[in-house]
């Protein structure tokens, strides 16, 4: 896992943790890694492994059994949301990317039904 | 929260001349700080300071409370680059050295650690590379009790895999509520771990920001801290 040094790194940890969940790799009820294992996998600071999962048990992607440690929720309709965010995070990103490339919002749409047709 | 360290208007000179002038700086408790600067900015004295090993400056130096260098020494891990030791020296014997100087020295974590560091008890400080001698001197620093540690330049003239090696060590093994303190002249490959940059420049600290609150304004940590040095040069 590489990180850019230009934008939070807890931000960007737990998008690595909502995709590790959205995949699979991270089932829902199970226990993540814990901290000091999340942070030496990372190459980060403790300090910013715990403000990620601090905010994703706000959100309630997470939650803590006390002494056990961070388990993934099995709330399905959140799971499902958390899915949907990212896939708008990810289409925000190619929709910028093709207007930077000159590429209006009509032709997108265009262009990639082709696409996936195999034109 | 409460200072582990406060420095207030610290000036140290060395035969007439200023090589540290009126630096403030206070750290907290739990934190992974780099002491940033070019090569001769005083990053190694400020560190010596600190430790109690530099004497006769102006201004206090506050570590848990005590400002008697004997008493700060008590509450830090630094390890002076094992300059007392010849070539010949086994790490053996510096290991038996520290367990009889400090107290504090855990041989558990001291035997984790060099496994840890694939250190080898009868090797000589002579056939140390330059990795391997940084890798010693981080266990030893490592396997004090401290509440503050002191590492001068532990990343320079060393391959990638020995500070892979190093990096993940630190993650590792810090305790809580430890601050460690680490100087280099180059950020890049430590900035994801860091909490706090400190930047020494004209011989005082110019700026002392966290370092996600940097991130925060889409700059690196290795841009905002060659900005710095860029301002100075227009």
């Amino acid at each position: 896992m590489e990180f850019k040094d230009n934008i939070p790194i807890y931000l960007q940890i737990k998008q690595y943790l909502y995709r590790q969940i959205i995949t699979g790799k991270l089932q829902p009820g199970h226990k993540i890694p814990s901290v000091r294992e999340l942070a030496v996998e990372l190459t980060v600071n403790v300090n910013t492994v715990q403000r990620a999962l601090q905010q994703m048990n706000a959100e309630g992607i997470l939650f803590t059994k006390r002494g056990e440690g961070n388990f993934v929720t099995e709330d399905t309709a959140l799971l499902e949301q958390t899915k949907a965010k990212l896939i708008k995070a990810e289409l925000e990103k190619f929709v910028q990317s093709m207007n930077a490339l000159g590429v209006s919002d009509d032709q997108i749409s265009v262009i990639l039904s082709n696409y996936l047709i195999g034109e | 929260m409460d200072n582990l360290l406060e420095i207030k208007d610290l000036t140290y000179k060395k035969n007439q001349k200023i090589i540290l002038d009126k630096i403030n700086l206070e750290l907290q408790p739990g934190k992974i700080v780099a002491l940033l600067g070019e090569n001769g900015a005083g990053k190694t004295t400020l560190m010596r300071i600190i430790a109690g090993m530099a004497k006769n400056y102006q201004g206090s130096v506050t570590l848990l409370n005590e400002t008697k260098e004997a008493m700060r020494k008590a509450h830090l891990s630094f390890t002076d680059g094992l300059t007392g030791f010849g070539d010949s020296t086994k790490i053996q014997d510096i290991v038996h050295f520290y367990q009889v100087i400090y107290t504090d020295f855990d041989d558990e974590q001291f035997d984790q650690l060099r496994s840890f560091m694939k250190l080898d008890l009868n090797m000589r400080l002579s056939h140390l590379s330059k990795g391997m001698r940084e890798k010693l001197i981080i266990a030893l620093t490592f396997s004090r009790k401290a509440d503050l540690y002191l590492l001068d330049e532990p990343f320079s003239g060393i391959d990638a895999m020995a500070r892979k090696k190093i990096i993940n060590s630190i993650i590792l093994w810090k305790a809580d509520q430890a601050t460690i303190l680490i100087s280099d002249h180059f950020v890049n490959e430590i900035a994801t771990m860091l909490d706090e940059v400190v930047v020494i420049k004209d011989k005082t600290v110019l700026t002392h920001q966290s370092t996600e609150a940097i991130r925060t304004n889409n700059l690196s940590i290795e841009e905002y801290y060659e900005g710095l040095y860029l301002k100075e040069d227009e």
